[in-house]
């Protein structure tokens, strides 16, 4: 899941200043589940604006709409004939959502409501754990399914560093070490054997941040 | 009671709980008071969310009150710990927008239970927080 937080409202406030007629929309898949971009924030942000406008004199109309996923064509196509009533789209999904969306409706500036943050999993009620960076170069099953270029302070392939303690580690006290994890979990597997290979350095060529990358799969075109 | 209450618009949103006979007695309240108090019954304090103050507070309430069972006296055990979770959220909120955070009020009652609402809802409408009106209900 992609997850995201919310703009502090006084950046969101400047950057639809310039525009009276907003159509704020949420995006129902991974910001939803994050509590950031759903039907429920879009509500709160649309009310909270509503209301600054107000106690600021200033004109504003809203429309809430919320697409079960903002980054998908099909369902972006649900804003053609609504979107050219609006002067501007305040969106509450992620990066992937805003930049698709705006490609689609290129005559209207989308604006970001969210500022996106990391892949990761629901630990539990209100807490979200980064867990995968996305490095295009996946050795998970070495690991007991743990990985260590995102759990890993110091990303190692060939761990322990040693400088864990109680389980928890050296860099970052309060996260659980991530090759105590390992260990005891390739333990639990009976797999320790794994432990005695050198593993090579990721393919970083992949990784996020070195360029645009893209996934073609011509039996999906 | 003949206790005076403030001209203010309340909504008041509370934990069905507290009051098996809330439905007969919030109306002695909503009579007396007309359309400047409005109550809202929740199943459990816990299902309340930020979206509702909100809401409230759009629609010109100057003061929203939520009113919780005692502490660790929830029948869904967590339900008023996640209510004042979900009001503190909504004060920062709108106080990122410039109201005054104190307009919305939590209220954890006292045991024994149960208790008429609408007497418990009289005595602390008698002594509002806040006395003036809030700005969007003056607009």
């Amino acid at each position: 899941m992609i997850t995201a937080e919310r703009k502090p409202l006084d950046e969101i406030i400047t950057m639809i200043s310039p525009f009276k007629k907003l159509l704020i929309v949420g995006c129902g898949s991974c910001v939803a589940e994050c509590a950031s971009g759903g039907e429920k924030e879009v509500g709160l942000l649309g009310s909270a604006l509503r209301m600054d406008a107000r106690l600021t004199t200033r004109e504003m109309e809203t429309r809430e709409v919320t697409l079960e996923r903002q980054c998908v064509y099909e369902f972006i196509d649900q804003l053609t004939g609504l979107i050219d009533q609006y002067d501007a789209v305040l969106s509450l999904g992620c990066g992937a959502g805003v930049q698709a969306v705006a490609e689609v409706f290129p005559q209207t500036p989308i604006l970001p409501a969210l500022n996106t943050l990391f892949l990761g999993q629901t630990k539990e009620a209100g807490l979200w754990l980064e867990n995968c960076r996305g490095c295009g170069d996946c050795r998970l099953h070495l690991f007991a399914d743990i990985c260590p270029i995102t759990r890993c302070a110091k990303q190692l392939f060939n761990g322990p560093c040693g400088g864990s303690q109680g389980g928890h580690c050296e860099v970052h006290p309060d996260v659980p070490c991530a090759w105590h994890l390992v260990i005891t979990g390739l333990e639990a597997q009976g797999r320790l054997d794994l432990l005695e290979a050198v593993y090579p350095p990721a393919d970083w060529s992949k990784k996020q941040g070195v360029g645009f990358r893209k996934i073609v799969r011509e039996d999906q075109q | 009671m003949t206790t005076t209450i403030p001209d203010l618009n309340v909504t008041i949103f509370f934990c069905q709980q507290l009051d098996p006979h809330q439905d007969a007695n919030r109306r002695v309240l909503e009579k007396k008071l007309g359309p400047r108090v409005k109550f809202f019954p929740l199943p459990c304090s816990g299902r309340i969310e930020p979206l509702h103050f909100l809401r409230a507070l759009e629609a010109g309430a100057d003061l929203v009150y939520l009113i919780t069972c005692p502490e660790k006296a929830c029948r869904y055990q967590q339900g008023n710990l996640r209510a004042r979770k979900r009001i503190a959220y909504a004060q920062k909120l709108i106080q990122e927008i410039g109201l005054d955070p104190d307009r919305l009020i939590l209220i954890t009652t006292t045991p024994p239970l149960p208790k008429r609402i609408d007497h418990l809802t009289q005595k602390f409408l008698a002594e509002p927080p806040l006395k003036g009106r809030s700005l969007l209900s003056k607009l």
